[in-house]
């Protein structure tokens, strides 16, 4: 192979470059934002969960209480028993769980949403912690309340007062911003886990519903290793409940309904289709280009050159040219991938996850969780591309390469 | 038959298909010999060229070189002979569009592992030889006829070929140019004897040549 020829054939023989290059970039680019734009929904769709910690959040629907008097329970969320939690901290990718319990607490002159919460747990919302914007964050062994701001600001609340849910009483330690932490398991009011126990298991209407110990809990949030989490969720229906809601990145993208946000199935044969495309563009291209130069092939074999001597040019030619193609590839990629990362997705919550009971003003409205589109190219994606165009370079040099070489000066060059 | 031939060829037939190019020829050229191959458009002396040369096999005969029967070598076995033992001229000068003069005549020694200052300095050598020493870096599209074909002599050369066939080396050369490529080849073949077997259709062209072969319908006329 000689370099200074190569060089030259690329310098001077423009057009042909330009047009390989071009061809199969786009093949690679296509490629590379298509895998992104995939990885980027996915992140996407993984946003709710993560603001709270979490991988897989776990609620167990049940029936309507008789009464919206006291304290009940909402529909979407009802008992999940100590002992079902224990056998789920012992599944096999759960790295750890948060527990929570949400009630619904309707006394004579108004109606409260608590989440009753594990102070000390980084898993599940006592990540709350950071967005409390005026006194402190509950501390354990105290029976105290975190009020949400807004409807502190409504109903007058402030740092100091004491309120009183069920008939217990609550000193209000502190205003948290909740809406800026999370889109799930939000609450008006936020007490020690301990306390919601407590006031769950001392009411009627909760234990007309669905039997309730002073251990149990309604909402789990657990933290998994990432490759288990499709079969984990099976796992969970069976010990909690076959209807159990169980929700994960995977849930969250199905309601995305985006293209891209398509199995990891679809997408690999989607990358497939886009392979084939630059791999037909490059041989197509490239096949065009050497059958011009059949006369140049002639005059080389005619001087002496061998087979294997006209197909380590051809071959190191096509390498290069499908080199530089993969990095334009890549240049084109990032700029789409710029471009779109500007572009915004909005996450819908589920109505069985929201906290807010549907009879109350807002309360049937859709939650979405609005965030910008991640994308960006990973390192392994960016080399991929890289390797896959130096490989259909390195085929399609060789296969044409050899086919080419395989001409007669003669019929090439006899014809003046 | 090779009393002394550098090159012989015996009972050479080319066919294609049904069609008969090359008739049972057989023909020597000595060492330093300049042969010319007469005859007229389609008679078979640019096939007879190319069997003689390596660049096509023979349906029948054999082919030797320097003692060596060059009928029976692999392509790749071919394509090396070519290398060390022949030069080619041809008539549309066949230079490579995007390497300069240099590079073209330095072409048959890229596949031979030689630095490229030694490279660049033998094509150098002979294109001074064919007073084109000022137009070394330029490509074939800045250069002339008559300085295109010049190239192709240099490379041609570059190997110390036993023997240079030339294919109607003056067909795309106004007469002065092609008079001067003609001047060219007979001092080559005066001056530093290398044997040159040319095809032509030009009788006069002929005139200075050691010996005239004619063809007529893929047969020798003596």
């Amino acid at each position: 192979m000689n370099l200074h020829y190569l060089t030259n054939e690329l310098y001077y023989q423009k057009r042909r470059t330009l047009t390989a290059i071009l061809g199969l970039s786009i093949g690679i680019a296509l490629l590379i934002i298509l895998n992104a734009l995939s990885a980027a929904y996915r992140q996407a769709a993984h946003a709710p969960l993560k603001e709270i910690g979490a991988d897989i959040t776990v609620q167990r629907p049940g029936d309507v209480p008789k009464d919206l008097t006291g304290v009940v329970f909402p529909c979407s969320a009802v008992t999940i028993r100590d002992d079902q939690v224990k056998k789920i901290e012992g599944l096999d990718g759960v790295r750890g769980i948060g527990k929570a319990v949400l009630l619904w607490i309707f006394d004579p002159s108004r109606a409260w949403i608590v989440l009753g919460l594990e102070q000390q747990n980084s898993i599940g919302p006592a990540l709350l912690r950071s967005a409390v914007t005026e006194g402190r964050f509950l501390e354990p062994g105290k029976p105290e309340a975190l009020v949400e701001i807004s409807y502190a600001r409504q109903f007058g609340i402030k740092v100091g007062d004491t309120i009183s849910m069920a008939g217990a009483s609550f000193p209000v330690v502190g205003l948290a911003d909740a809406s800026r932490a999370a889109k799930i398991a939000v609450a008006n009011v936020y007490v020690p886990i301990e306390e919601a126990q407590k006031l769950a298991a001392a009411s009627s209407q909760v234990q007309s519903v669905s039997p309730f110990s002073p251990s149990d809990v309604n909402l789990l949030f657990i933290k998994a290793d990432q490759e288990k989490i499709t079969d984990l969720a099976s796992a969970l229906r069976n010990i909690v409940d076959k209807k159990a809601t169980i929700g994960t990145p995977d849930s969250f993208l199905k309601l995305l309904g985006s293209f891209f946000a398509l199995s990891d199935k679809l997408t690999m044969a989607a990358s497939l289709i886009a392979i084939i495309v630059a791999v037909l563009i490059a041989f197509k291209t490239m096949a065009g280009n050497i059958a011009e130069r059949a006369r140049e092939i002639g005059v080389l074999k005619a001087v002496g050159w061998t087979n294997r001597n006209v197909v380590s040019q051809l071959l190191a030619e096509s390498v290069i040219q499908c080199f530089l193609a993969g990095i334009l590839g890549l240049v084109l990629a990032a700029i789409a991938a710029f471009g779109l990362s500007f572009m915004n997705v909005s996450i819908p919550i589920p109505w069985d996850m929201s906290p807010t009971p549907h009879f109350l003003p807002g309360g049937g409205d859709q939650i979405y969780k609005t965030l910008r589109l991640p994308v960006h190219i990973p390192w392994i994606l960016a080399c991929f591309g890289i390797v896959l165009s130096v490989v259909i370079g390195g085929v399609t040099g060789g296969v044409l390469g050899r086919s080419i070489s395989k001409i007669k000066p003669s019929e090439v060059l006899r014809h003046e | 038959m090779n009393n002394g031939a550098l090159l012989s060829g015996k009972g050479l037939s080319k066919n294609y298909g049904d069609l008969k190019v090359v008739k049972d020829v057989s023909l020597s050229v000595k060492a330093g010999e300049f042969v010319c191959l007469v005859g007229k458009s389609g008679c078979g002396k640019t096939t007879l060229l190319s069997l003689l040369s390596g660049l096509e096999r023979p349906t029948a005969g054999q082919v030797m070189l320097d003692g060596k029967d060059v009928t029976s070598a692999t392509e790749d076995e071919l394509a090396l002979f070519r290398r060390q033992n022949v030069g080619f001229i041809f008539q549309s000068f066949n230079l490579i569009p995007t390497l300069s003069a240099w590079e073209n005549v330095a072409l048959p020694l890229f596949p031979i592992a030689m630095k490229t200052q030694e490279r660049e300095r033998r094509a150098l050598e002979l294109l001074e030889k064919m007073e084109l020493g000022h137009r070394s870096a330029h490509l074939p599209a800045a250069l002339s006829g008559g300085e295109k074909q010049r190239v192709a002599i240099a490379r041609a050369l570059i190997n110390h070929p036993k023997v240079l066939f030339a294919d109607e080396p003056t067909g795309n050369l106004d007469s002065a140019t092609g008079d001067a490529i003609m001047e060219i080849l007979n001092r080559l073949h005066r001056e530093e004897g290398v044997g040159v077997l040319m095809v032509t259709h030009e009788v006069e062209l002929a005139k200075t040549a050691d010996r005239l072969i004619r063809m007529h319908d893929g047969e020798v006329i003596l």
